[in-house]
């Protein structure tokens, strides 16, 4: 294991896993690394598709198109001559249709399917439940998994304010969703509609004062209707989350976690990494994202010429600041990621951050083929 | 003059991108209106940069804390202001105790669509309309919010509007229209927009001005543009950094430091001033709303100087 390189397990989940999921904080570069993974995974000859929940479509941004669909798009990768068999696809993913999707595919009749979505609290909550994104974002995993149009999927975690949410969220919707003890609660809704409260219990009776009170009786009977039409669906859901939840725990399946080289964003990552090892999820690697270079060593690797060149004073004076500054950085970067090394000992994939904006096809095939090893040369 | 336009009101809520550095805006945003002799709440929601760590103080909790003079930080989190709404609600201990332990409580509540967001919000708004009980002054004459990240910071302008429709009667839906009314009043509030020189930040930006403007009916005063490089080369000092660049010049700059580096660090420089240039004229074209941009800092860790130097840029701006 010792002689093995940084990016060689994600080098070998990229040709031989069927899900990955890219996972991190805000800001680091999650949706540019899933896209360039894709990428990558298309070259290596696998028909790889990239999924992305995304309000402000990062994605289309990088991929170079103007939108994206909730269909999966081929992307035309033609000039970077993918391996035999190779392919990427992306695809948006829209929480309030991948919702009406679940419902219509749980319902035990049409009725039932109608009396949801028109229901009040389901149309203004839907897209708003809290986790239901992370959530959506599973489901359609799980219903990706088994499209056989594609090797590989790669799925780009919403931007959670915490990215270990989106690990918590399936457990938090179906808490919610979990109408037995609302029903307990709820009661004279569930049986007659009617607008009294009848005491169940003293707590039960206090909170759902508390509810009439402060929420009014219309919401209320519109959560019982609600939670009525819920009822005989809760398994099915229930189901399909520990589906998910298997899913991902498979040997098929990976995480890549990705990290600026920002404090937060590390703490972040180490975090998120300990969750997984609990959970026993497989891990498959770091991504660290726009480090800065060192000019130290870059210059160390120039050529040395025969007659040095003499700069102007002045020139030279800010150059040298410049230079510092730009070492310092680099510097106190590698520090703090030296030291999510040592806290995991797991390889680290290190992106330095391009001179160029990465939002384009062609900047996604350098950042991707940066995380891997080189081939070793012939 | 663009600090006057945004601190004309008492409410301003910073949004933009994840890493973009909100956080460092909003407390530099506090320092430059205490300089002008406000008192300050900054309303932080759960983030990784806490504002009294930066300044060199613990973290800050769920009250008040002044971390300078004149200068006070919170840290909301949804659950915590939720379970003190239920103890003012339900004043005997015991009782409300028993609610917050209720599985009910626990898992409804906690899981409940909007919920949490309202309540945040809420908790802002009797922030900035609390007033001193003697003097009968506003306890802050600005209160800065530093919101969750573009998509979450949308979904949380949403709520009232939402909560109003799902809620149309009680406290409850009351409350929901008096916080949106808080949201719309342009004399009032304001929203201020965070982004970095790049592609995806000011993108986000850009359609984050667009829908919330249609679907919250909010108003923006500013874009700030953080982490800029500025020049720091003449343009005939730059021309030179990138012929003696491409012509592989080296040698020793000075001790330990050969020329190739520092040319190369040169041109980094050269290209990162440049891109800069072009977001700020993309953000200009994009959005009719007057620019801030503030330096890039080579700082390890944000510290009170760091603050203090970007709350003097935003007082020049």
């Amino acid at each position: 294991m010792r002689d093995r390189r940084p990016g060689d397990a994600l080098a070998e989940a990229l040709s031989t896993r069927r899900i990955l999921v890219v996972c991190g904080s805000g800001g680091v570069g999650k949706t540019t690394t899933a896209a360039a993974l894709a990428l990558q995974a298309a070259l290596l000859g696998r028909r790889t598709l990239v999924c992305t929940i995304d309000p402000s479509r990062r994605l289309a941004t990088s991929l170079g198109l103007s939108q994206l669909s909730t269909r999966p798009r081929r992307l035309d990768i033609a000039r970077f001559r993918p391996a035999e068999g190779g392919g990427a696809w992306a695809m948006t993913l829209d929480t309030r249709s991948t919702f009406d999707a679940l419902i219509a595919r749980h319902a035990p009749d049409e009725a039932s399917r109608q009396r949801i979505l028109g229901n009040t609290f389901y149309q203004q909550v839907s897209s708003a439940l809290a986790g239901s994104h992370e959530y959506m974002a599973m489901e359609k995993l799980l219903e990706l998994s088994a499209d056989e149009r594609f090797d590989l999927v790669i799925l780009d975690t919403p931007p959670t304010r915490h990215a270990l949410d989106f690990l918590e969220a399936p457990e938090r919707m179906l808490s919610f969703l979990d109408t037995s003890i609302l029903r307990y609660f709820l009661k004279p809704y569930f049986v007659a509609g009617r607008l009294t409260l009848k005491v169940v219990t003293r707590t039960g009776a206090m909170a759902m004062k508390l509810v009439d009170r402060y929420l009014g009786l219309q919401f209320l009977q519109d959560l019982s209707e609600f939670f009525l039409a819920f009822e005989g669906m809760y398994d099915g859901f229930k189901e399909r989350a520990a589906r998910v939840h298997e899913l991902l725990r498979s040997p098929a399946s990976g995480f890549v976690l990705v990290a600026s080289p920002a404090r937060p964003a590390l703490d972040e990552a180490l975090f998120f990494y300990r969750r997984l090892r609990e959970k026993r999820m497989p891990f498959v690697s770091f991504v660290v994202n726009r480090l800065h270079p060192d000019p130290g060593t870059l210059g160390a690797r120039a050529p040395g010429r025969a007659s040095p060149t003499q700069v102007e004073p002045e020139l030279a004076r800010r150059l040298l600041e410049i230079y510092k500054d730009q070492r310092t950085l680099a510097r106190f970067e590698r520090r703090s990621v030296a030291s999510l090394e040592v806290d995991t000992r797991e390889p680290l994939i290190l992106v330095p951050e391009l001179e160029v904006d990465v939002h384009d096809l062609r900047g996604l095939a350098e950042v991707g083929g940066s995380m891997l090893p080189r081939k070793a040369p012939a | 003059m663009v600090l006057d336009e945004v601190l004309r009101r008492r409410l301003v809520i910073l949004s933009g991108k994840g890493g973009v550095g909100k956080s460092t805006v909003g407390l530099a945003l506090a320092v430059a209106a205490r300089e002008r002799g406000k008192r300050v709440l900054l309303v932080e929601m759960d983030t990784a940069l806490e504002a009294a760590r930066v300044l060199g103080r613990g973290p800050s909790g769920a009250t008040e804390t002044q971390v300078m003079p004149g200068v006070f930080t919170v840290n909301l989190d949804p659950r915590g202001v939720m379970d003190e709404y239920v103890r003012r609600m339900v004043p005997v201990d015991m009782l409300a105790r028993r609610v917050l332990e209720s599985p009910l409580y626990k898992r409804f509540f906690a899981a409940a669509p909007g919920l949490p967001e309202l309540m945040l919000l809420g908790k802002v708004m009797t922030l900035e309309e609390a007033h001193d009980r003697w003097s009968r002054k506003p306890r802050y004459d600005l209160v800065i919010v530093d919101a969750p990240a573009t998509g979450h910071g949308l979904s949380l302008l949403r709520v009232p509007l939402a909560a109003s429709k799902a809620v149309p009667v009680g406290p409850v839906g009351h409350s929901a229209r008096r916080i949106q009314a808080m949201l719309r009043d342009e004399a009032r509030t304001t929203l201020l927009l965070v982004a970095i020189p790049e592609e995806m930040a000011v993108t986000e930006a850009v359609e984050f001005h667009t829908t919330a403007a249609r679907e919250v009916g909010i108003h923006t005063s500013a874009v700030v543009l953080n982490a800029c490089h500025e020049r720091r080369l003449t343009e005939e000092q730059e021309a030179e950094v990138l012929r003696l660049a491409a012509a592989g010049a080296d040698g020793t700059l000075a001790r330990g430091v050969r020329l190739g580096a520092a040319l190369a660090a040169g041109r980094r420089h050269v290209r990162r001033r440049k891109l800069t240039r072009f977001y700020q004229g993309r953000l200009r074209k994009a959005l009719p709303l007057p620019l801030v941009c503030l330096p890039y800092l080579f700082h390890e860790e944000m510290d009170v100087d760091s603050i203090r130097t970007l709350a003097a840029r935003l007082e020049a701006s």
